[in-house]
């Protein structure tokens, strides 16, 4: 005899990546519990500019059962070890901010203490220097790291891709391999019980109706049921976070050499992406409407792409902020229709990734809705948005820009009181509040306060104690090994071409 | 330009018991040009901490950062290892449930080898399966440290260790006297105020000012400078603990394990510290309880009781005098809790070390850390009082919201959220709620089949076997260790 509860039935509404994301893993980590239904409308499209991920995207495709090299093939992949900024803390300066480390600790005072110490001495370089992920990114250089504790295990890397090609390679392994089922058709009514509110059913243009137990909601910034239906109130950060527009330009390579970083370039009214994949180049110009407008954007960013472009630009709008709670009543919003921050840094995908990896271990139990459950998902969802938004705005605060209204307005705007404390901690001596839980650690601060310039005042009494000959000869050996490392990586197409498996076929 | 801040040229430690003299020896360690003077205090009578000769596996790192080497502490200080407490009765008559340490805890806690290996020596029926390497070495009485290499079958094990804490302070002060730390034997008569709320200087007997940059607060729940200055809100945890006394057994026999032991009584728990020179043991008393209960309970007359009002100072560090252990945060220090509360916030010093002018966001960033390892070591605690037993005993105990969510989800779902500053891994704490008798609910991830598949039961059993192979009685590698 058997007592299996009955599957709870699972709608996702939207074909976009996050839908796919959310279908797919799912059905695939929790199969016999569910039935998993995905319904698109190849109408609304997707908005799929999203090219650039961090390394988190690595565990997520590989728990979904999908080889690397398939994946990278299907989606024209190459590898990121990290995002070049320019012109962000001041015109014509540069730095990389690695998935890596800078140097190691030494008698428990972390490195770049030592290295304020030796700057302060002139006997530095570029903190990107004692880098390996920022060294090998600038040399157009690519290898897997290693996971012992050598000097090549100390940087991750993560994928640029085609994300429009992302969503339909997920399609065809979560209906073909997870069995997803996948309808086709415009949702024109939500139907909700009575007396709970939950939402129950959808209704298609075609009549077709669509009941299900739990509601995932994919459709982007329309937020159909979350924001539509259950009307759930957005909390707008667009005074933190200003641009609300993306002109997206497609183009030809214009060298043989493919970066392994995505190219983030500081502009009068916002900033560009620069994204190399295998088959073409990815640009955009991420502005604020209220300071350039979509037209003269346009123009902007065809003057200032180097390839031959593949389209015409197009525009995105999209506004910064989240649901004041993503999970309300039987319904999930994932992705945009969740919140979204600003591309800058490439946290969209990871914050579906993380939305999609809670709901997965807060899932209902037989088919019923905790509340506790679904405030613990609102809890750490908040947390996570929470700690990205500072890191971003201090991409855009921590800038001496002058050049334009868009960044005086950026330079001199209040910024969150969290955000607030931690720069006068850093300010005031060159530390990092600490937490574990949530996406950009130490390092990635250290990369962005060093290399927008927001120099601490006082750095670790420690950092004097050594003898200075001692120090700079370690941060000479540290570099001297960085140095030998990359020269002995091959070239990131090089990798790529010995790799032939993750190469795509000639478009 | 950033500059390195001045360095500290004295700082001055309250309190040479165990905690003081150590943090001395970090101190001096980290800033070899500053003097250091400990300062001795009339001993606390309510400093139980400092005779609780144990802490949790993260001291072993501190101790290894401070160049204390594990092996002098076999060899000098009496030390012994625990792989696990075993707990009895939190569940009701009969329960019983070991806790260890490490990452290598199954988290599933189901592999088929825990199903199929049964309960341990003692007690089949009522015993739950081995979760983790300790258990299965405990249980074994098998032993050694891990040699570090990352492919050796005890990589994974972690272990706290015991000491004679008499023997273990004379260690200390080897140590501290080897590094240059001076011993101040005069009586604190007085303080001076700085004017920005922390001390200018101590007044010693016979007149003498003392003067430092920095003061370290070890002078046990009396808080011999942290009293000194403005009024620090004291933060109840009451409400939490039924327990406002420590009756502490008279020094029995030696004994070498690699368990612990805590059993619910009456009244609290009664905690059995093993030790090679001595097993000890200890009884949480609440209120209102006589002698005979108070002897029954704790199985012997006790040498002392000691009492204690269960909770913190809001700010550990108020000017310049930075609070450590007892001073800051008084626990009741069952399975050395109390202990590894104050060594995480001497780490947190050592980490946020300050110059000679001190750094409010430092200090405000000190404090925020510091008040959360003090709130996740008192979750923990009051964990052992949320098991069924204790519950019914004591059914109006209250629960932070964090140990409240954390039970929430661990007795619906089986699910343990993360919490900053904890002082254990995730896995080590919901080892402690199972044998603790707290009751575990299943995920959708372990109902769909997930992380309890027959490979992971295998790698366990595998592991296991080879961790047995690879560690000798515990016994013979005492004996070896200290002959070598």
């Amino acid at each position: 005899m058997s007592d299996n509860p009955p599957k709870t039935r699972v709608v996702v509404l939207g074909g976009g990546t996050a839908g796919w994301m959310s279908a797919a893993a799912l059905a695939k980590l929790l199969g016999p519990l569910v039935s998993v239904t995905l319904v698109e409308s190849e109408d609304i499209g997707i908005v799929g500019v999203g090219e650039a991920t961090l390394p988190h995207i690595r565990g997520f495709v590989e728990r979904l059962g999908i080889d690397e090299a398939t994946f990278m093939q299907a989606t024209h992949a190459t590898y990121k070890l990290g995002i070049d900024f320019r012109d962000f803390g001041r015109l014509g300066e540069r730095y990389v901010h690695p998935f890596g480390t800078f140097g190691e600790e030494v008698a428990g005072v972390p490195f770049h203490h030592y290295w304020l110490e030796l700057q302060r001495q002139g006997l530095a370089q570029e903190i990107g220097a004692y880098s390996l992920a920022v060294a090998a990114s600038l040399a157009d250089k690519f290898q897997l790291p290693t996971a012992d504790a050598a000097l090549t295990s100390t940087y991750g890397y993560a994928y640029q891709f085609d994300a429009t090609l992302f969503g339909p390679f997920l399609r065809e392994h979560a209906t073909g391999t997870l069995g997803v089922e996948r309808l086709e058709g415009k949702v024109i009514e939500a139907r909700q019980d009575p007396e709970s509110g939950d939402v129950t059913t959808l209704v298609l243009e075609s009549g077709q109706e669509i009941e299900g137990d739990l509601f995932v909601d994919c459709s982007g910034f329309h937020s159909l049921l979350l924001g539509g239906t259950l009307g759930e109130e957005w909390e707008d950060w667009s005074q933190w976070l200003p641009n609300d527009r993306a002109a997206a330009l497609p183009c030809a390579f214009v060298r043989d050499e493919i970066e392994a970083y995505t190219r983030c370039i500081g502009m009068p009214a916002g900033w560009r992406w620069r994204i190399p994949l295998q088959h073409r180049v990815g640009n955009g110009y991420v502005f604020a409407s209220q300071f350039i407008s979509e037209d003269e954007a346009c123009s902007v960013i065809k003057a200032a792409v180097e390839g031959e472009p593949l389209a015409e630009p197009r525009v995105l709008r999209f506004r910064t902020g989240r649901r004041k709670a993503s999970w309300r009543k039987n319904v999930i919003g994932v992705g945009l229709s969740s919140g979204f921050l600003e591309p800058l840094e490439s946290t969209s995908i990871y914050l579906s990734q993380m939305a999609i990896t809670y709901l997965i271990e807060l899932f209902p139990q037989a088919g019923r809705i905790d509340p506790r459950d679904r405030d613990e998902f609102n809890r750490l969802v908040d947390l996570e948005y929470d700690r990205v938004r500072d890191f971003l705005i201090l991409h855009f605060h921590a800038t001496t820009r002058n050049d334009s209204e868009y960044w005086n307005y950026l330079r001199t705007m209040p910024v969150p009181d969290s955000l607030a404390e931690k720069m006068a901690l850093w300010r005031e001596a060159g530390r990092v509040e600490k937490y574990s839980d949530g996406l950009f650690y130490d390092a990635s601060w250290i990369a962005v306060y060093i290399g927008q310039g927001v120099l601490p005042e006082r750095h670790d009494t420690r950092a004097q104690l050594p003898d200075p000959d001692q120090i700079a000869r370690a941060m000479k050996g540290l570099r001297a090994a960085i140095e030998s490392e990359v020269a002995a990586m091959p070239g990131h197409r090089a990798f790529l071409a010995a790799n032939a498996q993750r190469l795509a076929t000639a478009p | 330009m950033s500059q390195a801040r001045e360095l500290p040229t004295r700082i001055v430690v309250a309190g040479d018991g165990p905690l003081g003299v150590l943090a001395s020896i970090a101190l001096k360690r980290a800033l070899p040009r500053a003097e250091l003077i400990v300062i001795a205090i009339p001993p606390d009578p309510a400093a139980f901490a400092e005779r609780v000769g144990t802490a949790l596996p993260f001291t072993n790192r501190l101790h290894d950062q401070l160049g204390i080497a594990e092996d002098d502490l076999v060899r000098k200080a009496g030390a012994s290892h625990r792989l696990v407490t075993r707990y009895f009765g939190g569940g009701g008559p009969g329960q019983q449930g070991a806790a260890g340490y490490g990452a290598a805890i199954d988290p599933a806690m189901r592999t088929a080898f825990s199903r199929e290996w049964g309960g341990g020596p003692r007690n089949s029926e009522t015993g739950p399966p081995p979760r983790s390497l300790g258990e299965v070495l405990a249980a074994a009485g098998r032993f050694a440290p891990p040699s570090g290499e990352a492919d050796s079958p005890l990589a994974e094990l972690d272990y706290a260790l015991r000491w004679n804490v008499p023997a273990y302070r004379a260690m200390l002060i080897e140590i501290a006297q080897g590094l240059g730390v001076r011993h101040e034997r005069a009586r604190i008569t007085g303080t001076l105020p700085d004017g920005s709320g922390g001390l200018a200087a101590l007044v010693m007997e016979g007149g003498v000012q003392l003067a430092a940059d920095l003061y370290v607060d070890c002078g046990g729940s009396g808080a011999v400078l942290l009293s000194e200055l403005r009024e620090n809100r004291w933060i109840d945890w009451r409400a939490a603990f039924p327990a406002r006394g420590l009756a502490i057994g008279a020094l029995a026999g030696p004994m070498v394990a690699l368990e612990d032991r805590a059993s619910w009584t009456a009244l609290g728990w009664r905690w059995e510290l093993a030790g090679r020179d001595g097993r000890q043991d200890f009884l949480a008393v609440p209120d209102g309880a006589t002698d005979e209960v108070i002897v029954g309970a704790l199985g012997s007359e006790p040498a002392t009781i000691v009492r204690f009002a269960p909770g913190r100072q809001e700010a550990a560090w108020v000017g310049n005098v930075v609070g450590l252990g007892s001073a800051v945060a008084e626990l009741e220090p069952l399975g050395g809790i109390a202990q590894d509360l104050a060594h995480r916030q001497l780490a947190l010093l050592l980490e946020l070390l300050p110059g000679r002018a001190i750094d409010p966001a430092e200090r405000a960033e000190f404090n925020r850390r510091s008040a959360m390892m003090a709130d996740r070591a008192a979750d923990w605690l009051a964990a052992h009082y949320a098991s069924p037993a204790p519950t019914a005993q004591f059914p109006t105990l209250a629960l932070s919201s964090e140990l409240f969510r954390t039970l929430d989800q661990f007795t619906r779902r089986g699910r343990l959220p993360f919490a900053e500053e904890a002082p254990m891994l995730t896995q080590e704490f919901g080892a402690l709620l199972q044998a603790v008798g707290v009751p575990q609910g299943e995920g959708p991830m372990g109902a769909a089949g997930e992380g309890s598949g027959k490979a992971a039961a295998r790698a366990f059993e595998a592991r296991a076997t080879a961790a047995l192979q690879a560690a000798p009685p515990y016994g013979e590698w005492l004996k070896r260790l200290l002959s070598s």
